[in-house]
């Protein structure tokens, strides 16, 4: 182990962004085709796009990083219920220019905190695929059976404000496709059937191997949670103070309250003790840890929750307001409780 | 502090014929566990109690932590027994709005997969009560069922819509059709002879491959040999008429992963002369079939009506479905828009 072979970042290929790929990591000293926008995540998180020269070349400072990305256009087909495997929604979308006017570009975001590393078409569709079925789950987007013209096009826009509050990219096209030629339900049942018989003799054998290489899987996914939290807080807030303008006093003052909380919540998320210690010095047991992890994991699910929120406060009329501050207050509650779950050492609540 | 925010009731049939009744209430939280529960005497019943609460709650996508759901039962079952597991999960959904049982509810089941969502079965004969919920095969046999949903583990997708029963008003009920789909294996055999309706008579039998054919047909999949074996069960063994058609023609669908899911029940009332075409055209009793929609809406309902009927319906029923959270839409073909 020489370390002859070493790279410190793997080469990317560059023919795949627009393809397989929407955005790929950029090293420093590379230049960038002026078609791709850079956008440029420097050691705390914050974004910037790299300048509109003719073509960019791109020099980084210490902790910086660079992710070059193809606009699009992209088309993907999305299944809106995981249990309709045959019908599915064929969804084109393009990542626009920068707005002038917002102070962060969502995308951007998106990168920063949840891409770490070259961000596939596959692994973007199935982040929209989770937050369209988990809207349609929760009752904030609507599409039944038989869906009328008025139904549909209710979804579209609510679906549009979705995807670009959550992952900044803007829909230019969808239509619901019969999948069934790729989809077969038919053969995934019958896949079914012989996992389960296969499943009863032998179930001993193979947690064994599965084990070795997800040792510190935990750790990571602990790590990438807060890095979420602590970025996608201080956006959230902003959006919220902008997005949901309340109507009366009354919605003043939950408004005012919830943002302070946030603040809390934002503060408290820079700010946590780190997995594996109770305090300086002394180890925390495995499953304590393991507690934790779960912790932070709820706490993105929260932060998708309020994404999504956020989506559907965006043009609802003052009337319908009150239960949307509703939810709010209830993510907000899951927030804090998760975030105190991630500080404790130990589970104990009083009963 | 007002503690009580809502408080429902849940009962189960132990072994030695007893009722067990469990009652949920809900209070803030503060700063407490998400769920606590009583036993009489008997510490590692009460555990085991929280066990299955939290076990069942892993199948639902919303969770709210600024509630404290309080459990308890009034007397103890005898060691061992576990029949009373799916009154406890099913208090703590309705005591959370998230289930809505009609009327009193009798529940009997236990499972070992409660985070699964799966019931897998029930100990106790419950002959005497003809509504209660009964865990395991041929019952409840997954908690999603309760909408009518397709577990989402098993090899054979079921999936159950509603149609509402005209019997002379005050005895109008909704009545569900189910249908179950299971690959077929070969190429050999007709898709249409595979359709088995047990306890059926011969006319409804033939009725209900006729529908099934031809709104299969409408899907444009033709040539290939079939593909699936299906069964259709009903609520009600008898009864007339032919409005169930819609209702079992959309639960096919669900059941063979073609169709939007709703987030409640699916109630339909419809039928057609021409389901190879996925024509809905008009069936009757309007008006009582109206107000018992009325009365057994839930939150999340879908119901669909044929479009004949969007000019007569009564002044405020769209409304009034709509304020009971349920959706409706009178439709003129089935299938997307």
């Amino acid at each position: 182990m020489l370390g002859l072979f070493k790279r410190t970042t793997p080469v990317a290929d560059a023919c795949e962004l627009g393809r397989t790929a929407v955005a790929l990591p950029v090293r420093s000293g590379c230049t960038v085709p002026p078609a791709f926008p850079v956008v440029i995540v420097d050691a705390r998180g914050a974004t910037r796009r790299a300048g509109a020269a003719a073509s960019k070349h791109v020099e980084l400072r210490d902790g910086e990083l660079a992710y070059a990305f193809h606009p699009g256009p992209y088309t993907v087909d999305l299944l809106p219920f995981a249990g309709a495997p045959e019908i599915g929604l064929r969804t084109g979308f393009a990542i626009d220019a920068a707005d002038p006017h917002a102070s962060h570009q969502r995308f951007d975001l998106y990168l920063a905190s949840e891409a770490g590393g070259r961000l596939g078409l596959d692994a973007l569709a199935a982040a929209m695929e989770g937050a369209l079925q988990r809207e349609l789950a929760d009752g904030g987007l609507e599409l039944p059976p038989c869906a009328t013209i008025d139904e549909w096009n209710a979804f579209r826009l609510g679906l549009n404000q979705l995807l670009y509050m959550r992952f900044g990219v803007s829909v230019d096209d969808c239509v619901p496709v019969d999948l069934a030629g790729t989809h077969d339900y038919a053969a995934m049942l019958a896949a079914r059937a012989l996992a389960v018989q296969a499943k009863a003799p032998a179930a001993s054998p193979a947690p064994a191997t599965a084990a070795a290489p997800a040792a510190d899987a935990p750790a990571l996914a602990d790590a990438r949670a807060l890095r979420r939290l602590f970025l996608e807080l201080p956006c959230l807030m902003c959006g919220l103070r902008l997005a949901a303008l309340p109507a009366c006093p009354e919605l003043f003052h939950r408004q005012q309250a919830l943002l302070q909380r946030l603040d809390l919540l934002s503060v408290g998320a820079g700010a946590m003790p780190t997995l594996a210690l109770t305090a300086p010095g002394q180890a925390l047991d495995a499953s304590e840890q393991l507690r934790r992890v779960r912790h932070s994991r709820r706490a993105t699910v929260s932060l998708d929750e309020a994404w999504a929120l956020l989506a559907r406060l965006k043009g609802v009329s003052p009337a319908l307001l009150a239960p949307l501050y509703d939810e709010c207050e209830r993510i907000v509650a899951n927030l804090e409780a998760d975030c105190d779950g991630r500080r404790r050492a130990s589970a104990e609540v009083a009963a | 502090m007002n503690a009580t925010i809502g408080s429902v009731e849940c009962r189960s049939l132990l072994a030695d014929g007893s009722l067990l009744t469990v009652s949920a209430t809900r209070r803030p939280r503060a700063g407490r566990a998400e769920v606590k529960c009583t036993a009489p005497g008997d510490g590692r019943l009460a555990e085991r109690m929280q066990e299955v609460v939290r076990l069942a709650r892993h199948t639902e996508t919303r969770f709210d932590s600024r509630d404290q759901v309080v459990i308890g039962i009034d007397h103890a079952p005898a060691a061992g027994e576990r029949d009373w597991e799916l009154a406890v999960v099913l208090a703590d959904r309705m005591v959370r709005g998230v289930w809505h049982g009609h009327g009193p509810v009798l529940a009997n089941g236990w499972s070992d997969a409660w985070h699964l969502g799966r019931v897998d079965g029930h100990a106790v004969e419950v002959r005497a009560l003809p509504d209660a919920l009964l865990g395991g095969p041929g019952g409840l046999a997954h908690l999603g069922q309760l909408s009518g949903h397709p577990d989402p583990a098993a090899a054979v997708s079921t999936a159950r819509a509603w149609f509402p029963l005209h019997a002379g008003g005050a005895a109008d009920s909704l009545c569900w059709v189910e249908v179950g789909v299971y690959p077929l294996g070969g190429d050999a055999e007709d898709e249409e002879c595979a359709i088995a309706v047990p306890g059926q008579d011969a006319a409804r039998q033939l009725a209900v491959r006729q529908a099934l054919a031809g709104a299969r047909h409408f899907d444009g999949r033709t040539g290939k040999g079939g593909r699936w074996r299906t069964t259709v069960r009903f609520g009600e063994p008898a009864f007339q008429g032919r409005s169930f058609e819609l209702a079992l023609v959309l639960a096919d669908r669900i059941a063979r992963g073609r169709e939007f899911l709703p987030r409640g029940r699916l109630i339909a009332s419809g039928q057609s002369a021409a389901w190879h075409a996925g024509r809905v055209d008009t069936v009757e009793h309007l008006a009582p079939k109206c107000a018992l929609l009325l009365r057994e809406a839930a939150p999340g309902d879908r119901i669909l009506l044929p479009q004949a009927w969007q000019a007569q319906l009564p002044a405020g029923f769209a409304d009034g479905v709509r304020a009971l959270g349920a959706s409706l839409a009178c439709v003129e073909r089935i299938g997307i828009i």
